[in-house]
């Protein structure tokens, strides 16, 4: 098959849904309604980029959501780590995280909008939960399945623990960190636009679409939604790229 | 032979060459509770820069005598001494090459090797002329940047030979090291083991299921029984290296000692 249709054929399914999503907006004034049709959206896509309100927003959801993912990812690492190689720890604080885990995310949104208001710091401190969980998991057990053999070699080759550390068990637990950076990232993306929608003070596409639900702008809600789905998609991809290097001492045959 | 060998030679014309000494060594593991006896009063003297070939049915405590030396198992009774001192955990003395190759496969070859030298007090420039001497005596220049899936299975056997020699080990222990190739490939790292043992001359213990491996390589050919695990006969080889594989002499002992395998 030859490469470019190889690559388009993803996008088979979006053009479909695109053209269907038009033949719908044109049927009846109840169509055009829920389904917007392209050209609306088209203009208040041109609208947002002119007004520079799309970019303000966007960028602003981008910066809480790296923000938060990379201290989830920092205190996720950590934790799993520690969990991982003291037996002590695990003990103490497994049965713990195991329960708070199960509160799912919009479950913390009142009490953390209680205790520290509804600012920006609430809005990192929800995301930053969703990136650490799936971060503590994986890493717990990329560290826990470090198969014994590698072990004794850092053993024969006499390594001190924090060799063995650098040079064995992290390489050797880091296609399990890589998926939990991928987890984390999705995570991260969907609760940081959730929070906007919840905690509604300042920019973000969560806000983008509050305010424009106030003003039934419902084209600019469609707008919003694709422009979400096309960042975690495109936040995906790179970050897929990106371990696919790190990794690539893998054999993938 | 041992005071020369201490003294700093060039790299590789000369290891330091060690005296194991095994004495009255048994292992037991506890299986739900009971003990199981793997080892059962292991004598042996291993001469500096003799290579010991260990023969034996699965299940012989084979590998487990190894690993004792090694250190990476404990727990044990006798002695197990390396030049009059008992070994104590593992330690750069004594190497060990296992069945399987067990080179990370996220660093590549070059840098495998080098990590065995990590806590060497030599100069960058120093480990770098070791690492690239050690590869070209196992024939490897060239695939210095490769990753260890990259290489055939005889290829990263040979880089985990050059990984446990770099530290002038006392004592190279190798678990069935070329147990898991291509019978092929095996006759011809069996000449490369005994080039550079012969070039190297360390005190070597070589466990197989390959007779006439054992024959080919060792000095002196150790049978094993098992449970539990003991020494049975032993067969000195008085044949001068390097060797010729097809010597009759060799086939003579080979007779000898599948008489004594098989047992009538």
């Amino acid at each position: 098959m030859p490469p470019l249709l190889g690559k388009s054929r993803g996008l088979l399914l979006p053009l479909l849904l695109i053209g269907g999503w038009e033949y719908l907006s044109r049927q009846d004034a109840a169509g055009a309604y829920a389904f917007v049709p392209l050209s609306t959206i088209g203009q208040a896509l041109l609208e947002l980029l002119g007004n520079g309100e799309l970019l303000v927003n966007l960028l602003a959801s981008l910066a809480r959501t790296s923000t938060g993912l990379a201290l989830g990812i920092v205190f996720g690492v950590a934790l799993g780590v520690l969990m991982a190689l003291s037996s002590v720890a695990n003990r103490l604080i497994g049965p713990l995280f195991h329960s708070i885990r199960q509160v799912p995310m919009l479950g913390w949104i009142p009490l953390i909008a209680m205790w520290f208001g509804n600012g920006e710091f609430s809005k990192v401190l929800i995301v930053t939960l969703a990136a650490f969980y799936p971060m503590v998991l994986n890493t717990y057990q990329g560290f826990r399945h470090v198969e014994g053999r590698y072990r004794e070699v850092g053993q024969v080759l006499v390594l001190s623990r924090w060799q063995q550390f650098c040079h064995v068990l992290l390489p050797a637990a880091l296609p399990s960190l890589a998926t939990g950076v991928l987890h984390a990232l999705a995570f991260a993306w969907v609760t940081a636009v959730g929070s906007e929608l919840f905690l509604s003070s300042g920019a973000g596409l969560g806000n983008l679409m509050m305010n424009a639900e106030a003003g039934a702008r419902m084209e600019i809600i469609v707008l919003s939604v694709l422009c979400i789905g096309l960042c975690g998609y495109l936040m995906t991809l790179l970050f897929t790229l990106l371990s696919r290097h790190l990794l690539r001492w893998r054999n993938i045959r | 032979m041992n005071a020369i060998a201490h003294h700093a030679l060039p790299h590789s014309t000369t290891l330091p060459c060690g005296a194991l000494e095994v004495r009255g060594l048994s292992k037991a593991y506890r299986i739900e509770g009971q003990p199981l006896p793997v080892l059962d009063n292991i004598n042996l003297k291993v001469r500096p820069g003799e290579f010991i070939s260990i023969v034996g049915a699965s299940g012989c405590g084979k590998s487990t005598l190894l690993r004792l030396i090694v250190g990476l198992e404990g727990d044990y009774q006798g002695d197990i001494l390396l030049d009059g001192k008992p070994v104590v955990g593992t330690s750069l003395e004594r190497g060990i090459v296992f069945q399987d190759h067990r080179l990370f496969p996220w660093m590549t070859l070059s840098k495998n090797i080098a990590l065995a030298l990590k806590n060497h007090p030599l100069s960058q420039v120093e480990k770098d002329r070791l690492v690239a001497e050690h590869i070209a005596l196992v024939n490897l220049e060239g695939f210095e940047n490769a990753y260890p899936h990259q290489l055939s299975g005889g290829m990263a056997q040979r880089a985990a030979i050059a990984r446990a020699l770099i530290n002038r080990p006392k004592v190279l222990l190798l678990d069935e090291p070329l147990g898991a190739l291509d019978a092929l490939t095996r006759v011809r790292l069996q000449h490369e083991l005994q080039r550079i043992w012969v070039q190297q001359r360390c005190t070597v213990i070589m466990v197989t299921h390959d007779i006439e491996e054992a024959l080919y390589l060792g000095d002196r050919v150790i049978v094993m029984d098992a449970h539990p695990g003991r020494i049975k006969h032993q067969i000195q080889v008085n044949l001068p290296h390097p060797r010729d594989r097809s010597s009759p002499v060799l086939q003579g002992y080979k007779e000898q000692l599948l008489e004594e395998l098989v047992g009538h």
